[in-house]
């Protein structure tokens, strides 16, 4: 288990247990955390899963790839450096702790 | 587990005329119900709909024997799965992709929109369906393709018949005679089109697939711009005339919208409440089981997203158009690897552009009597005729 701490634009935080290998969008619709859409299940078709990663986490979590930057372009919120597509991180061991905030819409 | 029950009372008629009613009592009753009208095991529930469109490796939209392949003279996109269909998708993506949208196409689109809404007349009572939201929905998409020597009335009737076509699942011989012709129409302007648009590409669909690095199959590209005449005109079309009458029905939610530039939500709203593609299909590639009942391999699933987009679980008051609700998750757009690709493209052109400068161009505009506004359709469904009075 890996554990996922998801923060909304209003500051709540819900913190999830979730599966190695599971993605950051997929746990949180699993999870039913609010502020993640999903609307492509993850095929990288749409923008609805954006995420900013904290500070204290993007050396771990990477960066993001040029098509999923494309995509993030439609992203209804700003986007800034920090931006993801939550169904391109996979969770991992490395991740557990993750934190991520949530943008204040997805569409 | 049992089977899914059966329904030899829904009619396909009854569908296409209001299907509204039956899907509500569906999801109450039998969220998961064979209907044998259709020879579908329908799914009408949110969660049901979502899981399916989710795992395309259980529910496959491979389907080598549909009636689209000789409607389209091709097997597209729309029915292969995994790599096959990523590979057709990505060539084709960049030329719907935000970036490429808001970066070349939006002054396009802006003048359009304008041209288009500027030629209605005033003071007349006009179909605003015929008037604007088909030819508008058509031209658009000419230019996106990178075929804009194709005329409004080419588009339009091309799209349909290539729908039709694919819809002729009882393989009777006139729809296919028909999209043939099309075909024909279609196959030569491309052949014509296509040294221009290889020679410099020009951020059009047609140019970009070209000149790929690692270009798909001609016949590929041809059938590519096929499924998005098929799939890019209607959609927008009827998403439009929905959304404005959705507007108009509602004078209150009209004012708040203009008050708070809420085109976007209203949009949003509107293919939920009417979502303009309202079923797709699903073939089952292992036994499994969905809402309590065993669902055998061999069997095709058909995912009714016009009734997860009212899903009481998800939507209070489903039923009614409300701009204003508090968390919209409505699967118009579908899910999973198939999510439309035309989505980003519809949210820009129809939400951001086209509704705030036709309200804005016409504020007193209003319905004749929305009882005049007739709404028609099973697979696809919009209003068919929108009768307003410009002033």
């Amino acid at each position: 288990m890996v554990k996922v701490t998801y923060v909304s634009h209003d500051g709540d935080k819900t913190t999830v247990d979730a599966e190695e290998g599971a993605s950051v969008m997929h746990t949180a619709i699993a999870n039913d955390v609010e502020g993640i859409v999903g609307e492509c299940g993850g095929a990288m078709m749409c923008a609805t899963c954006h995420c900013y990663v904290d500070d204290a986490w993007t050396a771990a979590v990477g960066v993001r790839h040029d098509e999923e930057g494309e995509m993030l372009e439609g992203a209804s919120a700003e986007v800034t450096e920090r931006s993801r597509l939550s169904c391109q991180i996979k969770l991992t061991p490395e991740l557990d702790g993750l934190v991520v905030h949530l943008p204040e819409d997805q569409i | 587990m049992p089977l899914a029950p059966m329904n030899e009372s829904i009619t396909l008629d009854q569908l296409t005329h209001d299907p509204y009613p039956i899907y509500r009592r569906l999801r109450a009753e039998s969220p998961v119900t064979r209907v044998a009208a259709a020879g579908r095991t329908f799914l009408t529930k949110a969660h049901l709909t979502k899981a399916v469109k989710d795992d395309p490796v259980l529910f496959s939209s491979d389907d080598p024997n549909t009636p689209m392949k000789p409607a389209f003279r091709a097997h597209t996109l729309m029915r292969k799965d995994g790599t096959e269909h990523m590979a057709e998708r990505k060539a084709i993506m960049p030329a719907l992709s935000p970036k490429r949208i808001q970066a070349d196409w939006d002054p396009l689109y802006e003048s359009l929109a304008d041209e288009y809404i500027s030629r209605l007349p005033r003071g007349e009572t006009v179909d605003l369906f015929t008037a604007l939201c088909g030819p508008l929905a058509a031209r658009i998409l000419a230019h996106i393709l990178g075929i804009p020597d194709a005329t409004d009335e080419q588009m339009q009737r091309w799209s349909q018949r290539l729908i039709d076509g694919a819809g002729n699942y009882g393989w009777k011989a006139e729809p296919f005679a028909a999209s043939e012709s099309a075909n024909d129409e279609m196959d030569a302007l491309f052949d014509e089109l296509r040294p221009v648009r290889a020679a410099e590409n020009d951020g059009s669909a047609f140019s970009i697939m070209l000149n790929a690095d690692d270009p798909i199959p001609m016949s590929q590209i041809y059938s590519n711009i096929k499924i998005a005449i098929g799939g890019g005109i209607n959609e927008p079309r009827d998403a439009l005339a929905t959304a404005v009458y959705g507007l108009l029905d509602n004078p209150d939610q009209l004012a708040q919208v203009r008050a708070e530039d809420a085109w976007g939500k209203a949009f949003e709203e509107a293919i939920r409440w009417v979502a303009p593609i309202q079923i797709s299909s699903r073939l089952v590639t292992e036994d499994t089981e969905l809402g309590g009942f065993d669902i055998p391999k061999g069997d095709t699933v058909m995912t009714i997203q016009a009734s997860a987009c009212r899903d009481e679980e998800l939507f209070e008051n489903g039923e009614e158009f409300f701009v204003f609700r508090a968390k919209n998750p409505h699967q118009a757009f579908g899910n999973g690897p198939h999510h439309c690709a035309g989505a980003h493209v519809a949210r820009r052109t129809v939400g951001k552009i086209i509704l705030p400068l036709l309200f804005d161009r016409f504020p007193d505009m209003r319905m004749t009597h929305r009882d005049d506004v007739i709404w028609k359709g099973f697979a696809f469904r919009g209003p068919i005729t929108l009768p307003v009075v410009l002033n």
